[in-house]
């Protein structure tokens, strides 16, 4: 018995990464999130439909046989339906509709994403603050209702009126007044998380507070914040649409889909691919958005991951 | 799913019960002869804004208010004058003073039609005291009476350096600050006298308009002071028109009901008007497919289904409208500025130089432009002259603007081409222009900023089209229409800061006289709208033009001080008008003949070319059935008898 | 509870007065110009134009008119329109439209609820079966269609096949106001369908239910005594706020259907400058908005007594 100890027990020798390996697990957040979300086929085929939508709208303007900038109009021919030559047919005043829709579609999505990713910045950010710095919290809490409870039409039409209309201003406007939503969202699920024990521990530990919001809690946060991100690419669109409706949205030579949408309505029963062609391209995108961000936003859950 | 189902056939159901429930309650009526009720619309952006005729110029109230309120004189079919409520009116002394002999037994009523009194010479005092007391009217209405009538700008100005309760205590009875100071007089209950400024030839033409309406005394004292009438609602109002406003439902309907009381008994009056508010003309079209309504306007897209459809249930029926009254022109800019206030200074040296000026008169196939407001017929929308085609004409009948187009030397309508559009001496010009510019400093393509209404498809389109009509003739290189747009006023985000480089803008005549016209745009005159607003000449700087225009004002000075000769005055005034447009100093752009679908013989209208008559709804002929053009074409030959 | 309920109002009318306050200001940013039509602008001298603003009191330094302002508030006056109905008080101007919006938007949100709710129930029953698909495609259908869009469906269906009014009148105000209903409850039926689901899904997995299921309780009366009575608590929030919000009137619908409701009234008055209805519609919309989220608050206290709303204000 005594002689066989040695052969069964036996020092090792002591190695860096052998030792790194027992603690070693191959979970990586980003890898989990994604393996999930391939697993939702529908998202994955209708994330894959937008992302050639935004790439073909480049192509297609290429291919097509007219250049936006030098459309020319042309009574005679008004109103055709998509042929040879004009594969989304003409509009009203005979212009090309293909480059028309293509242009339109590139600048609404270009729109969509940057106030998006705007919202999400300053949404995020603020929603941080103002869910982690009590002493911020009534202060917010007020601003926000009071820049909630003041229709938007009144801020827009004050800032068409005064500053004047363009891309940029657009963008901008609809950034300062959509960041609420998300702050709101990201702040509520801040004030649940910053009172955890773990985050206590952090904080004992003398954890800087900006290293306790980026790595203890906005892990949490990533679904919801994903899930406003989609949802408000599409809600973009459609306020885009209501407000050149309203003539308060873009210039005179930008042309959005919203555009192109209020235009087409009112002649829409006797020529309905001026209204089908642009309505199909939102409702697509906005579909993406809905089903992407659902199935994204189950996948950056971390409870989801196990 | 089955569920599902029948909660959507209880949904119907229930839709249905409320339709049968509201029954018919649209326009109805048999299918023959004439209407009874009128079903008319407005656009929402032409919404009346006040229900008091003598606080308001808009043309959007008094299109109503014409309908509810009477004034002296009206103005018939042909745009001629007409007694209303004064029988007879002269003048013996050149225009100096007038004289008009009122009718009895015309009543003033309630809005449901009761009578409360008789309407008499005094209620003319009453009411131009109202207009000329600036605390009460706060200066609306006031410009006409102040050139006019003797002493209404003195009043004017005493009532504003009084306070306001001393003002609003002011009236305009016997012994009254007012009677001592203003050239307004009553005789007797039924006669009118008014002294004017200066021989006012064409007075009587003042008295269809909204500033010369009365107002009863016992109105203001019924309502409780004079600081109530203001807030008087339809409900509270005094009518003597031939209709009441019984229901204003802002943006939604207005229903007019035809005055029992009102003077004249052989009228053909409706029973209803009701004027509906749709959000655009297309939604009136909608209306007017569904029986809802008795006219529609047509935008270019619905006239070209109509028109090239043979089967389309309306392809017969499309009729021409008369011309509004208001005739367009391209007024230039010759101080324009950029956004930050500097002058645009490549602008201004063009358009000070003439031969830039006539290569764009020249040079503007405007077709396209027109047929955006009429498809069939796009020269009928053709303008030549300055004066709105129809305001005048000369004691054998020629009309006014012929004798400017034969001043000019335009060729005659060959009904294919427009008269003025003329290709060689455009190019002609342009080179010239080229060369004399080039010298000056000025860069090529030279930018025109043409601004237009945000939101609106129409007006982008017509501007679209209007961009490539300039570069079709005269070329890229030489000129370039940017199209710009502006949120809600006009007014005030361009014109004010000067930011256009021409605007096309419409007048309508106040009175009967080509001063009327030509008088907006002399050089060095206060009364001068167009050269103080939109021109903005007075601060040009080129001496060449400056010259041009100081002769121009000449010519009109000298044409309006003859007042004995209609004939004389007016050829004066034709000489005066072909200069301007010889040297282009604005460029007549278009008429509004629009195409439409009706019930209404617009023949039978008030068609005047001033005045606030044309939309008052009385003795239209109408038809259930909807006209065709066949029809409309034997009314233009019997009116144009 | 008394304290508290307090303590919220007049916050709340610590934060409507807030509002009006910017927006007073915000009004007053632009040139005074824009007191004017453009027919006025035109016709008047600059000195009539001062007379004018002077007697409208604009003239005046800002806080001299904020001060007077406040205390046109504090005695319920608004003041007169300028143009929109030139002379009328403001409240007389908002009333009829108020009563308008109210009506539809009432009927629309009870619909809504009924059909949103219902369906929301049977989706759930059927989960993963044909019924629940149809739910989904209609939910995505009328947030993937912008809503220009699906009322100038909306609008032709119902005019050129069913015959109904495409406009508003105020002579049978019964039949023309179903396609303006129909558009406002479209999009919150399909909002009603989705949370009613999603929270009754979520409380069908959880433990006590199938507890219930174990103990032989018919899936009916879980259905109707458990699972949407919990899962109407989360829902019964945003009821008093959507019924406050249909008040004030869509903005699109009634405009699409002159609706002489409150919703055009807004930018009507922006554009053309009235002031003072401005004013009092941005107050009414903000009383709406606060009192609504507060109402929320209160009325999923008192059908979940486990909630409290002590301390920190709401849940939202």
């Amino acid at each position: 018995m005594k002689k066989n100890k040695d052969d069964l027990f036996k020092f090792v020798e002591y190695s860096p990464e052998a030792a790194e390996r027992t603690g070693y697990s191959d979970y990586s957040y980003w890898g989990s999130v994604f393996q999930n979300f391939f697993k939702k086929k529908s998202a994955v085929v209708m994330s894959a439909i937008f992302f050639a939508i935004v790439i073909f709208s480049f192509i297609a303007l290429h291919i097509g046989k007219f250049d936006f900038a030098t459309l020319k109009t042309n009574q005679d021919n008004a109103f055709m339906t998509p042929n040879a030559t004009y594969w989304f047919g003409t509009d009203n005043l005979g212009r090309d509709y293909w480059c028309q829709v293509w242009y339109a579609a590139q600048i609404s999505i270009k729109l969509a994403l940057i106030v998006a990713l705007g919202e999400c910045v300053l949404g995020v950010t603020i929603g941080c603050l103002w869910g982690y710095v009590r002493q911020l919290d009534r202060i917010l809490t007020e601003l926000y209702n009071v820049i909630n409870n003041v229709p938007m039409i009144i801020y827009m039409t004050l800032i068409s009126l005064l500053v004047g209309q363009s891309f940029t201003i657009m963008a901008i406007s609809m950034i300062a007044f959509g960041w609420l939503t998300m702050a709101r969202n990201v702040r509520n699920l801040v004030m649940m998380y910053r009172d955890r024990e773990y985050n206590l521990a952090s904080r004992c530990l003398g954890t800087p507070v900006w290293r306790v919001l980026l790595k203890n809690i906005l892990p949490y946060l990533i679904s919801i914040i994903i899930l406003r991100l989609a949802l408000s690419i599409p809600a973009t669109i459609a306020l885009e649409s209501t407000l050149s409706y309203l003539s308060l949205g873009l210039g005179i030579d930008t042309p959005s889909l919203g555009i192109l949408l209020r235009n087409a309505r009112n002649n829409f029963l006797d020529h309905p691919h001026l209204l089908i062609f642009p309505a199909v391209i939102v409702s697509l995108i906005t579909i993406t958005f809905y089903l992407v961000g659902n199935a994204f936003s189950d996948a950056a859950d971390p409870r989801n991951h196990v | 799913m089955k569920k599902k189902s029948r909660v959507l056939a209880l949904v119907l159901a229930a839709v249905v019960a409320l339709t049968a429930c509201g029954g018919q309650g649209g326009k109805g009526g048999d299918k023959s002869g004439e209407l009874k009720d009128l079903y008319t619309f407005e656009v929402a952006q032409r919404e009346m804004e006040n229900v008091f005729i003598l606080n308001t110029e808009m043309a959007n109230d008094l299109n109503v208010l014409c309908n509810t309120q009477e004034g002296l004189l009206e103005t018939d079919p042909k745009g001629q004058l007409a007694p209303a409520v004064a029988e007879k009116w002269e003048t013996t002394d050149g225009g100096l003073t007038w004289t008009f002999n009122l009718r009895k037994g015309v009543k003033w009523v309630d809005v449901k039609g009761n009578e409360k009194a008789d309407c008499t010479a005094q209620d003319w005092l009453t009411g131009l005291e109202w207009v000329m007391n600036s605390w009460k009217n706060e200066a609306k209405n006031t410009s006409m009476p102040t050139a006019l009538i003797k002493g209404a700008g003195d009043y004017y100005n005493y009532t504003k350096d009084l306070k306001k309760e001393e003002a609003m205590a002011l009236n305009a009875d016997k012994g009254s600050k007012f009677q001592e100071m203003v050239g307004i007089e009553a005789p007797d209950d039924y006669t009118l006298v008014y002294h004017c400024t200066d021989n006012a030839p064409y007075f009587a033409t003042v008295a269809t308009s909204a500033c010369l309406y009365p107002l009863s005394q016992a109105l203001i004292d019924e309502l409780g002071g004079t600081d109530k009438v203001r807030s008087a609602n339809n409900e509270k109002l005094w009518y003597n028109g031939p209709y009441t406003l019984t229901s204003y439902i802002q943006g939604n309907e207005k229903i007019l009901t035809k005055n029992k009381s009102y003077w004249d008994k052989d009228a053909k009056l409706f029973n209803t008007v009701t004027i509906k508010i749709t959000e655009d003309t297309m939604a009136a079209y909608k209306l007017y497919e569904t029986g809802e309504l008795d006219h529609a306007d047509l935008d270019e897209s619905t006239v070209r289904k109509i028109a090239d459809d043979k089967d389309n249930e309306f392809h017969d029926q499309l009729v021409e409208k008369l011309p509004r009254k208001y005739s367009y022109q391209m007024h230039w800019n010759y101080d324009k500025r950029n956004e930050d206030g500097s002058s645009d200074k490549n602008w201004n040296t063009a358009v000070a130089n003439e031969a830039f000026r006539q290569s764009i008169y020249w040079g503007l196939d405007l077709t396209k432009y027109w047929s955006r407001t009429n498809y069939v017929n796009p020269l009928h929308c053709e303008n030549v002259a300055y004066t709105m085609k129809g305001l005048l004409y000369t004691s054998d009948g020629t009309e006014y603007t012929k004798l400017v187009t034969d001043k000019i030397g335009l060729p005659e309508s060959d009904g294919k081409s427009p008269r003025r559009y003329d290709k060689e001496k455009a190019l002609a010009y342009k080179k010239q222009a080229m060369e004399e510019l080039k010298a000056k400093g000025v860069t090529f393509p030279i930018e025109i900023d043409y601004y237009i209404i945000g939101g609106s498809q129409v007006a982008q389109d017509g501007a679209t089209v209007l961009a490539e009509t300039f570069a079709e003739t005269l070329g890229d290189d030489y000129v370039k229409l940017k199209v710009d747009t502006y949120v809600s006023s006009n007014t005030k985000e361009v014109i004010e800061p000067r930011l256009q480089s021409f605007t096309i803008n419409g007048w309508g005549a106040d009175y009967g006289d080509p001063q009327n016209y030509l008088g907006q745009e002399t050089y060095g005159e206060d009364g001068a709208y167009y050269s103080n607003n939109y021109s903005n000449i007075n601060d040009a700087k080129d001496k060449e033009l400056i010259a041009t225009y100081k002769e121009f004002t000449k010519m009109v000075n000298k044409a309006n001080k003859i007042t004995d000769d209609m004939d004389k005055r007016y050829d004066a005034y034709a000489e005066a008008e072909a200069f301007m447009l010889n040297h282009a100093l604005t460029v007549p752009a278009n008429l509004e003949v629009a195409l439409q679908l009706t019930h209404v013989n617009d023949y039978t209208k008030t068609n005047a070319m001033y005045g606030i008559c044309n939309y008052k709804y009385k003795n239209w002929t109408t038809s259930a059935e909807a006209y065709t053009a066949e029809q409309y074409e034997k009314f233009a030959e019997e009116a144009n008898k | 509870m008394f304290k508290y309920t307090i303590k919220r109002l007049l916050q709340s009318l610590v934060t409507v007065l807030v509002v009006a306050t910017i927006v007073f200001l915000l009004m007053r940013m632009l040139p005074t110009d824009y007191y004017f039509s453009e027919d006025q602008l035109m016709k008047l001298t600059e000195a009539q134009k001062q007379e004018q603003l002077a007697a409208a009191g604009l003239l005046d330094p800002i806080p001299e008119q904020l001060v007077r302002f406040y205390g046109q508030i504090l005695r319920f006056d608004f003041g007169e329109s300028r143009r929109i109905q030139s002379g009328v008080a403001v409240i007389e101007v908002i009333g009829s439209k108020f009563t308008i919006s109210m009506k539809n938007g009432c009927i629309a949100l009870v619909i809504s609820l009924i059909v949103g709710v219902l369906l929301g129930i049977l989706q759930t029953r059927h989960k993963d079966r044909l019924l629940d698909h149809i739910g989904t495609g209609y939910t995505i259908f009328v947030n993937a269609v912008p809503s220009l869009v699906s009322y100038s469906l909306v609008l032709v269906f119902g005019s050129k096949v069913l015959g109904l009014p495409s406009i508003y009148s105020s002579r049978r105000p019964e039949v023309s106001s179903i396609l303006p209903i129909v558009c406002l409850a479209l999009a919150s039926i399909a909002s009603y369908a989705l949370w009613t689901r999603r929270y009754m899904v979520d409380e069908l997995n959880k433990d006590y239910i199938k507890l219930a299921r174990i103990k032989g309780m018919s899936s009916k009366t879980i259905m109707v005594k458990h699972v949407f009575k919990n899962a109407f608590v989360p829902l019964a929030q945003y009821i008093p706020a959507s019924f406050l919000y249909t008040i004030g009137g869509s903005l699109l619908v009634e405009r699409f259907f002159s609706v002489p409701g409150m919703g055009p009234l807004l930018t009507d008055s922006i554009i053309r400058y009235d002031v003072n209805v401005v004013q009092t519609l941005a107050i009414i919309y903000a009383a709406l908005g606060i009192i609504g989220v507060f109402l929320g608050d209160i009325l999923m206290m008192l059908l979940d007594p486990r909630i409290k709303l002590t301390g920190r204000g709401g849940t939202r």
